[in-house]
């Protein structure tokens, strides 16, 4: 009697594609509206949407024990390559056989690309998230600084020019996402994180790049250590934000905040680069998973593919091309990014193994690097040391 | 005559021993096996003997002894602001609070302990615009021309302030409870005596209470080394990693950006485990015989 109670409870598990995903934020709502939208066509399979704070560590032990693993989940990129040495991924291979749209072509390239290890197709893209420049229109025109815009690269060089032009408590750019900017430096420079597979942290190109930023500091022209440069461009103060896509929701709620969005400041004005990341659909390994379910994930991807107009609402560049090619997607101020070829390049997602503890690494040492707390070259071995020594440790188990 | 097993107290107590036993003993048990280990979280843990505690206290070199030294000195820096604070306002509170004058005491009181029921995140994020130097208090009212977060000692004192804040009612309870149990027939006798306030303090509140105090200054400061939210949430470990606490590195190895170190995070889990043990065990030690 207690099994037929316990099974009246439950709810028919192989009728349901559990979807993990750590959208925790408001982009939570949007991807619950959109699977609502999905189960309303009546699909044989329905989806089930799982909103999982620390959703890493959850499918690790889940992963671990081989019980409990969902069905679906949503991925960052830079976890691709981790997970598909460690044997954690299935293959997207079923999905796009069954589903011919499923494909490259459809999908922004960084996007698709990045779940792409040895030409197998791991992930199947939902999005670029990306480092942008929100401006204070107001204050351009203010501190006549609007010709910065005209090619739409603001260079470090136009941003010195304002030394000294700035009414005080007023500040040119904040330190939102300063690692995340550090790394888009890094491209613009033409340098990368790694050299022959290894990692490569203590190079010129790292030290040029945070020399370069540190000049805007220097001058007085970035908001203080320890201010919150994210409020202080909402209340007005800033003129340049480097903060993501996803918060343009939130700067469109500040009442009387006059704003556009541009890319990310560069050295010059022939390369610019905004550091990315993407949300990518995934399958884990999961034994339990039945045919019957991975055509319903299909379907599900599908949908998603040509409906999902309400993920720019959550302030993403949406990655299938018949949703950001469309009339609708022009409404979102992250059209720009996809608006021509070479804005769609400077989408830069950085795919490489290790680039986690460089990111990490990056993100502990940037504030006091750029704000002049510590010796350049000194902090730079450190952080060399830091990837190095976390990257014997964190691949030495079992699955060597 | 045959006893009948009596069931009564197993049923009472079996719950929580099952309770302890699969979310406190096993994760224990587990997590100082794991510090033996290499593991990723991914992966069947790989035994690799002490050589995670030889790296973690031995390798000069290595990020990892470098990271549990530093953790270790942030994390006995914030014991020794914190936990004196914690023991000694929230007394001072209670006192006066027991004193006859005072009215309003729920009030006060539950002014006071309110902040402990509100989340860390949110509390960081109320005593942050308090002090940011351009759009908070300090700034307009104080006239502060320093960013507290990213500047010492200003950055200790924003993390000791918010732990005070949220801290200081929990142990205030405790201690009124048990000055509310001191028989008044003392205090009067005492007053009679010619006794002041501080003697009366000193004399009959202090040794009527010394059970609760040893519990709380024990309980207190093994929380203190577990400090966690406050320092991610106001300082992030900065300015230079002079904020960033042992428990930072533990979760930042586990569960961090990159690949989990699982099994160097157990081994220094383990040894901050051995510390506030040492620790407790030389407090409890050190107060129960001088109370004696």
């Amino acid at each position: 009697m207690l099994s037929t109670l316990l099974a009246g409870c439950g709810e028919d598990n192989s009728k349901t594609i559990t979807f993990w995903t750590p959208l925790t934020g408001d982009d939570g709502a949007y991807m619950d509206q959109l699977v609502k939208d999905y189960n309303a066509t009546n699909p044989e399979i329905k989806v089930k949407h799982v909103i999982t704070s620390d959703m890493y560590t959850k499918l690790s032990t889940v992963l671990n024990s081989g019980k409990g693993v969902p069905d679906l989940t949503i991925i960052h990129a830079d976890r691709v390559p981790g997970y598909v040495k460690q044997g954690a991924l299935e293959p997207m291979t079923a999905v796009t056989a069954a589903q011919p749209e499923i494909k490259q072509e459809n999908y922004l390239p960084q996007a698709w690309s990045t779940g792409t290890i040895d030409g197998t197709q791991y992930t199947v893209p939902l999005d670029i998230h990306s480092n942008v420049m929100y401006y204070n229109k107001d204050l351009l025109k203010k501190y006549n600084a609007e010709s910065f815009l005209d090619d739409n690269v603001v260079t470090i060089d136009e941003m010195l020019s304002l030394q000294g032009k700035l009414a005080e408590g007023d500040y040119v750019v904040n330190d939102a996402l300063l690692g995340w900017v550090i790394l888009g430096q890094i491209q613009d420079l033409g340098g990368d994180i790694q050299e022959n597979g290894k990692p490569a942290v203590n190079t010129p190109v790292m030290k040029q790049a945070f020399e370069n930023v540190k000049k805007i500091n220097d001058a007085g022209l970035m908001t203080p250590f320890g201010e919150d440069g994210y409020l202080m461009f909402q209340s007005g103060n800033v003129l340049f934000s480097t903060d993501g896509t996803w918060s343009s929701t939130a700067h469109a709620g500040v009442e009387g905040l006059n704003f556009g969005v541009t890319n990310v400041y560069s050295p010059t004005a022939d390369k610019f680069t905004n550091r990315s990341s993407s949300h990518l659909f995934s399958m884990m390994k999961n034994k339990d998973r039945s045919e019957e379910k991975v055509a319903g994930i299909g379907n599900f991807l599908e949908f998603i593919r040509e409906n999902s107009i309400e993920w720019a609402k959550a302030g993403q560049i949406v990655a299938s091309k018949q949703v950001n090619e469309s009339p609708d997607f022009k409404n979102y101020m992250q059209s720009f990014f996809t608006s021509s070829e070479k804005e769609i390049e400077s989408l830069y997602i950085y795919t490489y193994e290790y680039y986690p503890y460089i990111a990490e690494a990056v993100d502990t040492y940037c504030g006091d690097i750029v704000r002049g707390n510590v010796d350049i070259d000194e902090t730079l071995q450190t952080m060399q040391k830091f990837v190095e020594d976390k990257i014997a440790e964190g691949t030495g188990g079992a699955a060597k | 005559m045959k006893k009948k097993l009596n069931l009564a107290p197993a049923f009472f107590v079996g719950p929580h021993v099952i309770l302890f036993a699969v979310f406190i003993l096993l994760p224990t048990f587990y997590g100082i096996y794991a510090s033996f280990t290499k593991w990723n979280l991914m992966n069947e843990p790989v035994w690799v003997g002490l050589d995670n505690y030889k790296t973690i206290l031995f390798d000069n070199g290595s990020t990892f002894h470098t990271q549990f030294n530093n953790g270790l000195k942030n994390t006995f820096i914030f014991v020794l602001l914190s936990v004196p604070l914690l023991i000694v306002i929230p007394l001072l509170v209670a006192v006066a609070l027991e004193h006859k004058k005072v009215k309003g005491k729920s009030l006060i009181q539950s002014i006071i302990y309110v902040p402990g029921l509100i989340s860390i995140s949110a509390g960081a994020l109320i005593w942050l615009l308090l002090f940011n130097k351009q759009l908070g208090m300090a700034g307009n009212v104080f006239g502060s021309d320093v960013s507290w977060p990213a500047n010492q000692p200003y950055a200790w004192i924003l993390i000791i302030i918010i732990t005070i804040w949220g801290g200081v009612g929990g142990n205030m309870i405790i201690y009124r409870a048990s000055i509310s149990g001191v028989s008044q027939d003392l205090y009067e006798s005492a007053e009679m005596d010619g006794a002041g306030t501080i003697r009366r303090f000193t004399s009959i509140t202090l040794p009527s209470i010394r059970f609760p105090l040893i519990y709380t200054f024990v309980m207190t400061t093994a929380g203190a080394f577990n400090v966690f939210g406050q320092p991610l949430m106001m300082t992030d470990g900065g300015p230079r990693q002079s904020t960033h606490v042992l428990m930072m590195y533990i979760r930042q190895l586990a569960f961090g950006n990159g690949e989990s170190i699982a099994g160097m995070a157990s081994a220094m889990a383990v040894l901050l485990g051995l510390v506030i043990l040492v620790i407790s065990a030389l407090q409890y030690y050190v107060m129960n015989r001088n109370a004696a």
